[in-house]
Parts: structure tokens; sequence; C-alpha cells
């Protein structure tokens, strides 16, 4: 997709746009809906949010196969044996509807997890960078006794006062806890460290001696500016959190089956890798199916928030 | 303590030799570096009081069997003793700390008689080795592959960066370190009827070390390449570096240099933690390829409640990493000379 | 080698300030004047020593090693055949330690077993070098008294995941391996790798514990509907693909006593429905409960099927619990569960001695996790311990064993079979039931060789 050429200010190029000035998000929207991918990234979401709330609806109405009935005849099949289409686990259950039905805790953990990261990370990141002094020295060295924050005894901890019960979006509370209280580190490190750079610009000096507030001068010169990194690695984090999922739940915190999640159909499914590689490979491929269609949407937001190819 | 030309600082309180010194960007550089080396000490500390209470109030004993007979309550009390289990949580702590700062770190629990010192000494080498080896293939790789897509950008290439990281990142460090043994080893071996194979776990300085370093660097490239491309997207775009391209080659190299100033700040700040992790061992990438690192180390201790590999470990991985924010914090001064260091 | 060092050896291992494992049971109850063993106070040197010097050990001449017993105890010729009671030299231990040392020391007289100069034994083969979580390495013993053995190396590897030593075995990096559950079927089905696989069952046998200081299970019904309720048949032939065989009585095949004319526990879910009705018990009393599981794949799967099939042939809904193993060792000790399991026992020696004691009252919180009250259970496996008539002993304890079984104790479910695949170049190798885990026929290496290949 060609790069529009930043146009000479006041020529109009759109002649159906009203001579106000268009917002930013309006703006931003029509972009995106020119950006091809973006939108197949928007479209692969939506099924995948559609999947994970109607699945329960399929099983009930026998469309596809229940995920939580076992079939200990045929364990670990191929694809398409005995009318399973992706063939079946350890324990001969259908690895299509667990797939289908562990998109709802995947998903979840993914997204829910980066909510509370961003904010998180991107507060302490803008406050550090910006005011500098004792204060970014005060909260990155506050960042570094996270980084060593031994997260598996916290978890263990957690394990030890935290009886599981309830719903699957109950048992995810004290993930979203452990994983989140652990990873807006990067974050944070990654915001503050565009903002250092960003800080002695031209236009910033010139913005603040105008009499900007700190807060406009941020959050329209410095954040805009600095995106793209934080989308990528909000994107990352999705896998991350779903496969943290996956690890915590070993020691005890969050899922307990029989209830399917992705992250702990791959971990299961490595155990099988001769015998039936299928039961990872298609797990994987559900995480690495989620992550495209995030990148996607990711990089179509970031040029469509681009404030370089505004009018 | 900033750092902008021409106006001396601290001269007037210093003899007149360290003046000089103090005047330059360098040596106030070096006073920066000591400063934040001396922060470690409160951070490493504040470390060690988390740990101590997380590791105390985790259910579980140490001596606790996970099956067969369990230990009797008497011996239970005499091994509390030996290890001064015995004693309060609160002077457990003090008696820690003065053993820390003799650079004593205890005696593991789980390896009957060996200091932690020893278990943790013998075990680093091997990590280190891998983690520096998987380093060295993330940088020139991961960026490489991130300016490159950045360049060309929406082209083929570009399409197979993404694609590359995304199956990367689908694909957790077990996953892939178990299907490599499959192909490379494994099937590699009946392929070729025993001829060329790439072994299949254990330590060697020879190809031993490949499938566990790529193993550990496939991940990091991945993020690595999709960070420097966005990072070198929002430079390239500006409107002064299209300009001063288009204007020639004289230009060029130094929108060359300005391309890669602004953009590789957010790489480094990754970076840094990346090598601190790689470093300090990957407990999956050792237990697939049985590497008898330290990797492992700090997810044992913590699952048979050995408290003095888990203080050590630790402690030894917020020296590096604190170690690690440092060398970025310094390296973003000589990528960008107008950062100022607080 | 000489019988003081055998006397040597004792005192060394019973030394309570070194806070052995073991030596409960096995020996504070057998060794003459190591009753006291628990009294002792381990910070004074004086009390330790007049402990050791109190114990019924001595040797007479260089030829004879004489151990005093407080009772008889027929089963205490397997007890010295524990790997903890070994002789030790005592110039080796203090030239470790760097000389003499007192007896309340801890850390001095362990130093001699922790580096492969220094570490020594009696038997066919001795370390010549120990690398830490990789390898340890074993060259033949010219001194042993029954001549030095064939093999001129053997290699332990410790290999965490059973894939890579999978791997590893199919690209000749190993000679022997157990293969993991989940490729039994692509072991069985390979032309060439099934020809070298072989099974062989442990002295191990595995079952469910109910928490009987809870109502219901207090209740020899409600634990014996739960028991025959689950399909031992589908468990062990599909999930554990045919190794692991079902087992419905407490002692293993391979020992004596093993017994499988009891039947009571037998799958049969309508009799185990008919057994809640009978004792009165509703789903709704029992759907609270969880099914304690230590944090493994295997327990997982094992878990994910047994409530599985309680939940569907008793109708409720139950649900696991999977945490951390030290948590769950906690919870047990303090009696902080409901259902628990797989649980289960490996021999340490094949003796049925070794065996009944975990049911005992006073085992209660330390091996009898549910507290299952057995009336007479106490008195009658005692009796047989001490009786040296071994035609009286099985008896006994077969009495013992049908009252486990009839009264639903545990329910039991399967026997442990290992199965190892070993290259066919290893010849003379003698396995036994008794044999340690994923080491086959390691009391018979010394006869073992290797053909030309």
């Amino acid at each position: 997709m060609a790069i529009p050429v930043a146009a000479v200010e006041g020529s109009p190029i759109d002649w159906e746009v009203p001579e106000q000035q268009v917002g930013l998000w309006a703006d931003a929207w029509q972009r995106f809906r020119r950006n091809r991918l973006a939108v197949l990234g928007l479209g692969l979401v939506t099924f995948l949010v559609v999947v994970a709330l109607i699945s329960p609806l399929l099983v009930h109405f026998g469309i596809i196969h229940d995920p939580i009935k076992q079939q200990v005849e045929s364990i670990e099949t191929a694809p398409g044996v005995n009318g399973h289409i992706f063939g079946t686990d350890i324990l001969g259950r259908d690895t299509l509807s667990r797939l289908m039905l562990g998109s709802q805790v995947s998903l979840t953990v993914g997204l829910l997890v980066q909510g509370i990261i961003f904010p998180i990370g991107l507060a302490i990141g803008l406050t550090a960078g910006y005011f500098g002094g004792r204060i970014d020295n005060l909260l990155m060295r506050f960042t570094d006794i996270w980084y060593a924050f031994p997260d598996l005894l916290f978890v263990l901890v957690v394990v030890s006062v935290w009886r599981v019960s309830g719903t699957w979006f109950v048992q995810l509370i004290p993930i979203f806890g452990a994983i989140a209280l652990v990873n807006w580190v990067g974050l944070a490190r990654l915001v503050r460290g565009q903002v250092l750079s960003i800080k002695e610009k031209e236009y910033i000096e010139a913005a603040r001696s105008s009499g900007s507030s700190p807060l406009k001068l941020i959050l329209k010169h410095m954040l805009p500016n600095s995106l793209g990194p934080i989308i990528v690695t909000l994107t990352f984090g999705i896998p991350n959190a779903i496969f943290l999922e996956a690890v915590l739940s070993f020691l005890g915190v969050g899922i307990q089956p029989p209830q399917p999640t992705w992250g702990q159909m791959v971990a299961d499914g490595t155990e099988a890798i001769y015998a039936n590689p299928t039961s990872v490979v298609f797990p994987a491929l559900a995480i690495g199916f989620t992550l495209l269609a995030f990148s996607f949407i990711g990089d179509g937001l970031r040029d469509a928030l681009d404030p370089r190819m505004r009018r | 303590m900033a750092v902008i030309a021409g106006r001396p600082k601290r001269g007037a309180l210093l003899p007149s030799r360290l003046t000089d010194a103090t005047n330059s960007r360098i040596g106030s550089l070096v006073l920066y570096v000591i400063r934040r080396l001396l922060w470690m000490i409160p951070v490493v500390f504040f470390v060690i009081v988390i740990t101590f209470i997380l590791m105390h109030s985790a259910a579980g004993s140490p001596w606790d069997k996970s099956g067969g007979r369990q230990l009797s309550q008497v011996i239970v009390d005499n091994l509390n003793k030996k290890y001064g289990l015995d004693k309060p949580v609160f002077q457990q702590f003090l008696l820690y700390i003065w053993n820390v700062l003799h650079f004593d770190f205890g005696l593991s629990y789980q390896y009957q008689g060996k200091s932690v010192v020893e278990l943790i000494g013998g075990g680093w080498p091997y990590t280190a080795t891998i983690g520096t080896l998987a380093f060295l293939l993330i940088v020139p790789i991961g960026v490489g592959l991130g300016v490159l897509a950045a360049l060309r950008q929406n082209t083929r290439v570009d399409y197979a960066t993404v694609g590359f990281a995304t199956f990367s990142a689908s694909f957790p460090n077990f996953v892939i370190g178990s299907l490599m043994i499959v192909f490379f080893s494994v099937l590699l071996y009946k392929w070729t009827g025993g001829q060329f194979f790439l072994p299949a776990g254990g330590w060697g300085l020879d190809d031993h070390l490949i499938m566990p370093a790529v193993t550990l660097a496939l991940l990091p490239i991945a993020y690595t390449a999709r960070l420097t491309r966005a990072s070198t997207l929002e430079t390239i775009r500006q409107d002064y570096i299209r300009t001063a391209w288009a204007k020639g080659l004289s230009e060029r190299l130094v929108v060359i240099r300005h391309v890669l100033k602004n953009s590789l700040i957010p790489v480094v700040t990754t970076l840094g933690p990346t090598f601190a992790f790689l470093v300090t061992g990957s407990v999956i990438v050792e237990t697939v390829f049985s590497i008898p690192g330290i990797g492992r180390a700090f997810v044992v201790a913590v699952t048979s409640r050995d408290y003095p590999m888990i203080l050590g470990t630790t402690v030894l991985f917020s020296i590096i990493i604190a170690a690690a924010n440092l060398v970025v914090d310094v390296l973003y001064v000589f990528i960008d000379p107008r950062v100022r260091l607080t | 080698m000489t019988a003081a060092d055998w006397v040597y050896g004792y005192q060394h291992f019973l030394n309570p300030a070194l806070a052995a494992g073991y030596v409960d049971p096995f020996f504070d109850t057998t060794i003459k004047g190591a009753d006291n063993y628990s009294n002792v106070d381990v910070s004074s040197s004086s009390a330790i020593d007049s402990f050791i010097s109190g114990l019924g050990l001595s040797a007479p001449d260089a030829n004879t090693f004489v151990i005093k017993l407080q009772h008889p105890a027929a089963f205490f010729k397997w007890v010295v055949t524990l790997w903890v009671a070994v002789p030790i030299r005592k110039d080796v231990v203090e030239q470790a330690a760097g000389g003499t040392f007192p007896s309340s020391d801890t850390t001095k007289p362990l130093k001699w077993a922790q580096s492969a100069n220094t570490i020594i034994g009696n038997g066919p083969y001795k370390i010549s070098e120990i690398v830490s979580k990789d390898h340890v390495t074993l060259v033949p013993n010219t001194g042993y008294w029954g001549g030095a053995p064939h093999l001129q190396k053997i290699v332990e590897n410790f290999i965490e995941d059973a894939n890579t030593a999978f791997a590893k075995y199919q690209t000749g990096d190993l000679d022997m391996m157990t293969v993991p559950l989940a490729d039994v079927d692509v072991v069985r089905n390979d032309p060439v790798l099934s020809k070298q696989a072989k099974v062989y069952p442990k002295l191990t046998t595995f079952w469910m514990t109910f928490n009987a200081q809870k109502t219901p299970f207090n209740n020899a019904d409600v634990r014996m509907a739960f028991s025959k309720s689950i399909d031992r048949d589908k468990l062990n032939k599909q999930v554990q693909h045919d190794i692991q065989q079902s087992i419905l009585s407490f002692i293993p095949k391979g020992m004596a006593g093993y017994d499988t004319s009891d039947k009571s526990q037998s799958f049969d879910a309508t009799a185990a429905k008919a057994l809640l009705t009978k004792a009165g018990v509703t789903a709704a009393q029992l759907n609270k409960f969880t099914l304690l599981t230590r944090n493994t794949t295997r327990n997982k799967t094992l878990n994910q099927f047994i409530i599985d099939q309680w939940n569907t042939n008793l109708g409720l809904s139950m649900q696991l619990e999977v945490i951390d193993s030290k948590t769950v060792t906690s919870r047990i000790r303090k009696g902080q569960f409901d259902i628990y399991g797989p649980d289960g026992w490996g021999a340490d020696y094949p003796d049925q001695q070794d065996w009944y004691d975990i049911f005992f009252k006073n085992s209660c919180h330390s091996l009898n996790w549910g507290c299952v009250d057995l009336p007479g259970y106490d008195t009658l496996v005692q009796k047989a311990d001490g009786e040296l008539d071994q035609n009286a002993r099985n008896k006994d304890y077969n009495t013992a064993q049908k009252q486990l079984i009839d009264s639903a104790a545990v329910a039991f479910i399967f026997q442990d079979y290992e199965y190892n695949l070993i290259k066919p170049y290893v010849g003379n190798l003698t396995i036994t039931a008794g044999d340690d885990q994923s080491l086959p026929g390691n009391f018979y290496w010394h006869d073992a060789y290797i053909t030309t290949h």
C-alpha cells in the first residue's frame, strides 16, 4: 500500500470532506478501513470472538462434539478418524471442539492481560521519561526490583491461600494478577526510552515554551510518535500471556481441567509429539492465527493514527 | 545529573585535575555509572526482602516428600535446627543478610552439602555460553530483518518477516525444542542412516550447541524484528528524512545514521533485559536439551522449597538485570547524544 | 573392608544429628538401643556418643558383624539390604572431612560422599566421575569379592525430558531407557523398536485415597461405591496403553502375598449406585468435594479420567484440584483434602511387613492419609510382623489384605509396570520386579555384557 505523501497545507484532496477539520478518530477510522490487511485482521478477530461466544451453544445443540466427553477407545487419533475432524487428544476428546471452547479462556487471558499492562506500563514509563531526575531514578529502580520479582514464588503463595473454584473466569483472576503484575515492566522501560529520546526534540521545546501543559504535551506529541513499538509489544504479549497461563496451570494456579485452554493443549500435546504431532500443531496454529490477526490490526492502527499522515 | 555542555558542575568543590574530568561528558557518565552501581545495593536488598517474605509464606516445607515415606517429626526438627529454620523468620533474614555481606550464600537443601555458590558457579558457564550464542544470533538477524522489512514495507519481504515472526511466537520454546529434536536428531538420523544428525541434547562445545541456541533465539528474533521494523517505520516516514534522502548520496549517510539513531532506542531497550534473561537461562530449553545449567535452578529450587538456592538465583538475576538496564541507559547516550540521563 | 567398617557405617547412618531418612521406621524400631533415636539431644556430642555406643552393633572379629535386635523380626534380613545400610571406612570419611570431627557436626561427615574421588563402596562398580545434574560414570571395581564385572563402563544420564531420552535412544546415544506413556504405541507399531521393548512388573501398587475424617467417607459403603465405579479396564488398557495392569488388591505381582481372589472392588456401576443409595448419600453432599491432584501430566490425565468415571457412573459433578506437588503434600499431611490420588506404594524390599504399616492407626497423617479406621487391623499386622514362621505370617497378612479390600480402605486401581527399550546388544541382563526405576537389571549388572555389534 503506497504511503500517501503529506499534502501541502490548505489544498483539499478529497472534496467530499467538509471544510472543518475532521476529528482524529474519524479520520483514523477512515484510513484504517482502507487498509486491507487491517480490515482482514479485524475480520479474523471478529470471527474468533464469535466462535468463542457461540461454541457452548454449538455443543449444546450437538453440532460439534462435546469437548469434555472422553472416548478412551480413540486416544490420540489422527485428523479425520472416527468423525473427529482434527483428531482427538490424550483422553479421546475432540480436538476441534476443545479448540473452539478453548478460545474463550485464551482470548480473554491474552487480551485482558494486555488491557491491564497497558495503562500501568504506559503511566509509569511516561512519568519516568517526562519528569526525569529523581522521579525517573526511583521509578526505574522500582522497575529493576520488579524485573527480578520471583513470580513463581508469588504464584505458589497465591495457591496456598486461594482455593480454586467457580467458573473459568473466576479461576482466571489470580492469573491476571500474576501475569500482569510482572509483565508491565517491559512496556514501562520501552515507553520511557521513547520519551527520553523525543523529549529533546525542537518541536517539543517549542510547544513547551508556548505554554502547553505536560499532559497535553505527552498525549498530543510524544505518545503518537511512539505508538509503533508499543503496539508491537502489546500484540506479542497476547501469545505470551496464553502460554503463561499454561505454565501457571502447571503450578496449580488458574484453569482446572477439563476446561480446555490453548496454552494447556499445546503443553499437554508436547508429550505426544512423536505419536500425534497434530495435538500440538493445531492449538499452536490457533494461537498463531490470533497473533497474526492482531498484528494486522496493530499495524493498521498505527498507520491510521500516524500524525504525519494526517491532512 | 543533567549533562548540558558548557555548564560547569561540581568543579568548584573538586581538585583541579578532576574538574576537567567531570566537565567532560565521559566524566559525568562515569559518575553516573558509579551512582547506578551504588543504587544496585538497595535494589538487591529489596529483592531479598520480597523473596524472603514470599518464600516463607508459601505452603510446603523443604522436607516434605512427594511420594514414599515422609520424614518423621523428629528428623524434620533436627533438619530445621541444622539449617536454622527453627529461628523466627526475621532473625533468619538478618542472619542471611549478614552472611551475604561475607559472600556466604548458604548451603543448598536439595543438593546436600553443596554450597549455593558452588552450584550456581558450576552451572552458570553452560547457561551463559548458550545464552550468549543465542544473543549473537538475535542482534544481527533480528535488527537486520526488521530494517529490511521496514524499508520494503508491504512487499513480499515484509510479509515473509511477519509470517516468520508469527510462527515463532505461536510455538513456545518447549514445542520448538521438541520438534527440532524430532526433525534434526531422530528423522535426520533415519534418513541418512546415522551419517548426519544433530545430537539430541546434552552438553558439548560443538554441534550440541546449535539446537538449544536456535531454540532460545527464535522468539526474541521475531520480536526484535517486528520492533525494529515498527521503530524504523516511525523514523523514515518523517518528512525531513524523505527530503534529505532525495537530496543525494552525501546526505544519505547522514540520513542512515539519523534513522538508526532514532529507531534503535526501543530495540536496545528490550535487548538489554533479553540478554539478562538469556544469560540466566531458560528452564524449558535446558530441560528439553538436558543442559546442566542454572536455568532450571530457580524453578527446581522453588518447587522443592530450597530456600538458599531460591535466594541465590534471585539475587544473581537481580544483579544481572540491573546491570543490563544500566548498560542500556548508557547506550542511550551514545546512540542519541541528546538524551539526558538523570 | 572389615566388619568394623560395617559397624562404622551403621553408626554413621544412625547418628541423629545427620537426620538420615529411612532410619525410621526400619532401624529405630529394630536395632537394640535405637529406640531412643528421637530423644537424643543433637547439639550435644556426648549425648550422641553415648547413644551410638549403646547400639547393638559389634564386630567380634574381622569377618563377623553382629546386630542385636529389640525383638524377633523375620523381615530384618530384608532391612539390611536397604541402600542406606552400607559399610563405610572411617579413615576415608575423616580424610575427606579434613580430620576428626565431633559427633554433633552436621556438615563434615557428609563430605566424603560429595566427590567421585572419595565416594567408596563395596559393589562391583565404583564411581569415576560425577557431573552434577548431567551424568555419573561407573567403572569396574577390580577388588570386588565376586570378581571384576564384564562391562567396562556404565554411564547413567540424568535426562529430564522423556522425549529427549527417546530421541537419544534412537540416535544411539543411549542403550536403555523407559518409554514415556505417550510413545508406547509408536514403539509398538515400529518393526525395529517393538523387538527391543520389554515390559516388566514393578513392586508398586496405586490407589485412590478418601479422607475418612469427612462424612460420608467414613462410611465403607461410600468408599466401596467410589471404587466400584472406576472402569479399570478402560483406565489401564486404553488410557495407560495396556502397560499398567489393573489390580483389585494390595500386594503387587512379584512378591509373596499377591492374591487376586477377593474381587469386591471390581467395576460395577449399578452396584456402586446401589451402595450410595444404601448409605443415604446425595449428589449434593458429594459435589462439593474435589480430587486433589499433583501437577504432573500423568496425574492430571489419570485423574481427569477417574473423576469423569465418578461423575458419569454415580451421577455427580465433582471437580479436580491440580496443584503444585509440595503444596499437595503439605495439605494431605494436615488432612486438608477430600479425595487424593493416585497414591501408591513401591516396595522398599519384597516383604509384606514393608507394606501393611501404611494403614496403622498411628500412620494417620503420615501415609494413612485418609485416617481410615480398621478395627483389629493393627494387632493382626503387628502379630504377623513379629512371627518367625513364614506361613503363619503370610496367612495373617492375607487376612489383613482382605480387610483392606472389603472395607475399601482405599480404591486399588493398578500395578505399575515399566516399558523399557533395551538395545539388543546388551546381553545377560537379569531384570527383577524390585529393580530401581529406570535401571532395569541393576541388581545383576555384574553379570551383564555387551555383544559385538
